[in-house]
């Protein structure tokens, strides 16, 4: 493909589309904050144009920064990869102005799907089932008390321009409602830049279930369904595709949902539309994104489609070039998203140095990572540091193959999710597929217990290493250790060659 | 080989060593058999140990004559280790006076998105500090004892490092 691209993301996702241009020989340009300039895309891309800056808003956040970029380094397009700018709908529209090609949906299918409430509309015109709640946003906490009772308690309270998992919060009662209504607002405004909230129910123990979709001008294709129950407060953490709550009949009704859904929404590019799954089997929209998800890797190893190449085939040729009999969906894939957290405070954020990182590899391995030797995990950014995915002929095997990646995997110096993924994986629930979205909650005592076994080793081996006596006065630490003096050196160097 | 008292996390253990081999281990904890053989002298050493027929990999390193960092299935542990004829823990000892002590430090490094309380102010154990923000999420600090707010180190949108200090409270 002749064309010249700007990823405007960093981390992992950099490099997964970086990897895609350079097998179809798209020339790519990576931008990076000050201290991403020694990051794996930056070195990847074919052209580097840094965004002067640190925290996410005066970078990967900056529309005005970002198209400058484009211009500058005479790009046809953008791909947003996940989070940062990827939904953001003035940043569709300034590039649109600058006609530079936005790798994801059209302006279109953005106003009838924009926000949440107006996605709702549009499925719910397309015959989607839809969960209980309402269509405009809430005018004031009388009417909220109205509507909670309407459709009965625990109710959650949603931004309208929400996303990520983040401004919701449940209510069980009128109390409740009162105190919360205020809140969200207020944090809805907060992070959002808009104060519109709307109320849906809260389903017990739903599945979360998605269906993967590749769409151009309205023709939408299904490349199967990914099964996201796993999750810590609204956070997926560990995908499968498919799912084992869904049987044929099921996953029928999603992908006719999903068609009609995108279709009505003439919907264009790589799209995902979330369904809850209740007790029952009944399904309802949750929402739909508009992006290549984080998850996107168990679809492509379960279908054997490169999405990110898709992505851009429709972006910039204007075509699917596959059609829905040519997708086939074979196997079993998982993926575990090993975040910089610890597990023991909380999950709370672990940045710092990785002094050591060794990938796990073997027959169905993959893992889409920007970590390296000493690389230093900034704090400013996600905390997600590297994808950990398996496939197998069928389910056992991709967990087998996932545990054994998860026992190879080495990455030292910081505290990860690693430890709570092995527990989950050895879990009698998870492994008979009887799980729901509130599962992992329950869960944490057991990866305690985990965590107990792993200390006891870790106690026999240091007994093992003071009695060995070895030269132990290591190397290692000088070596990782930054200097500045070296790391400014290293920067003018790369200023200059560039 | 000898007797070892090893401190993890808080916890003792009373570790057994014998020498089985040239570079072989036998360590009982808790009358629990860990069959341990590094096997590349590295900087970081590998270590593989056995344990109810299960294997597991670790890595290892000691940068001062009785810590030891131990890695293992991506979960960092540190260790003293004291031969049990040498007496006490004089690390650990150090680190729980800290805590007592009363300056707050920052768990993680990140940035101050908002003091919540003032100088000379009462608060009780769990009192919300201050928000910390780091890697998008917000990090709710909690006064750890009851007392009153000696001083405050940092301003709104402050940038803080690992360990600085935020707040004293005495």
């Amino acid at each position: 493909m002749k064309v010249k691209l700007l990823i405007a993301n960093r981390g992992e996702i950099a490099l997964r589309i970086i990897r895609t241009c350079r097998k179809l020989g798209i020339r790519t340009v990576a931008v990076y904050s000050d201290v991403d300039q020694e990051s794996l895309p930056v070195a990847y891309a074919d052209q580097r144009y840094p965004l002067h800056g640190i925290t996410p808003s005066e970078t990967y956040l900056s529309i005005p920064k970002i198209v400058q970029a484009a211009l500058d380094t005479g790009c046809d397009g953008v791909h947003p990869g996940y989070g940062f700018l990827s939904e953001d709908s003035d940043f569709v529209e300034a590039c649109r102005e600058k006609n530079l090609v936005f790798v994801g949906p059209n302006p279109k299918a953005i106003t009838k799907i924009g926000n949440k409430l107006a996605a709702r509309k549009t499925m719910h015109e397309a015959g989607v089932p839809l969960i209980p709640g309402t269509d405009e946003p809430l005018k004031n906490e009388y009417e909220a008390l109205e509507i909670a009772k309407s459709v009965g308690y625990p109710v959650i309270l949603k931004a309208v321009y929400g996303g990520g998992g983040r401004g919701m919060r449940i209510a069980k009662s009128d109390d409740e409602v009162r105190r919360f209504y205020r809140v969200t607002k207020l944090e809805a405004a907060s992070s959002f830049g808009r104060d519109l909230i709307y109320m849906e129910k809260r389903l017990t123990n739903p599945r979360h279930v998605e269906i993967q979709a590749l769409a151009n001008s309205g023709n939408v294709i299904s490349l199967g369904e990914r099964e996201c129950s796993i999750q810590r407060r609204y956070q997926k953490l560990v995908e499968e595709a498919p799912s084992v709550a869904v049987n044929d009949e099921l996953r029928g009704r999603l992908n006719d949902a999903t068609k009609n859904g995108l279709g009505a929404a003439e919907y264009t590019n790589a799209g995902t539309v979330e369904f809850l799954i209740d007790q029952e089997n009944k399904f309802y929209f949750l929402e739909v994104n508009k992006r290549l998800q984080v998850e996107h890797v168990v679809t492509e190893l379960t279908t054997g489609i490169d999405i990110v190449e898709e992505q851009l085939r429709i972006a910039f040729e204007s075509e699917l070039n596959l059609s829905q009999n040519e997708v086939h969906v074979t196997g079993w894939a998982i993926n575990g998203r090993i975040n910089a957290e610890d597990p023991r405070k909380d999950f709370s954020p672990s940045p710092g140095t990785v002094i050591h990182f060794h990938a796990p590899s073997g027959p169905g391995i993959r893992v889409d990572s920007a970590l390296y030797s000493g690389y230093i995990i900034p704090e400013y950014y996600d905390s997600l540091i590297a994808k950990l995915s398996a496939w197998g002929r069928d389910r056992t095997e991709a967990i087998r193959r996932l545990q054994n990646a998860l026992e190879e995997v080495e990455i030292i110096g910081v505290p990860t999710t690693i430890p709570l993924y092995r527990a989950l994986l050895r879990d009698q629930a998870f492994i008979n597929g009887q799980f729901d979205t509130t599962y992992l909650n329950t869960f944490v005592k057991d990866m305690n217990t985990e965590l107990l076994e792993l200390e006891l080793c870790a106690a026999a081996i240091a007994a093992a290493m003071r009695a060995t006596n070895l030269p132990f006065r290591n190397r290692l630490q000088q070596r990782f250790q930054r200097s500045y003096w070296k790391a400014s050196a290293r920067a003018t160097t790369q200023r200059r060659s560039m | 080989m000898g007797n070892y008292r090893v401190q993890v996390n808080g916890k003792t253990y009373e570790a057994r060593v014998e020498q089985t081999g040239k570079r072989k281990f036998k360590v009982s904890i808790n009358n629990e058999i860990f069959e341990c053989h590094s096997f590349r002298s590295d900087e970081i050493i590998s270590w593989s140990l056995h344990r109810n027929e299960k294997t597991l990999h670790a890595r290892a390193r000691s940068l001062h004559f009785d810590r030891v960092d131990v890695w293992l299935a991506g979960t960092p542990f540190q260790a003293f280790v004291h031969s049990s004829t040498s007496g006490h823990f004089r690390l650990s000892e150090g680190t729980r006076q800290r805590a007592s002590s009363g300056e707050i430090r920052a768990a993680m490094p990140g940035r101050i998105t908002s003091v919540l309380v003032k100088l000379h102010e009462q608060v009780d154990a769990g009192t919300p500090l201050l928000i910390l923000e780091s890697m998008k999420m917000q990090n709710e600090i909690v006064s750890p004892k009851s007392g009153r707010v000696k001083s405050i180190r940092v301003i709104d949108g402050a940038t803080v490092r690992k360990d600085s200090i935020l707040i004293e409270i005495v």
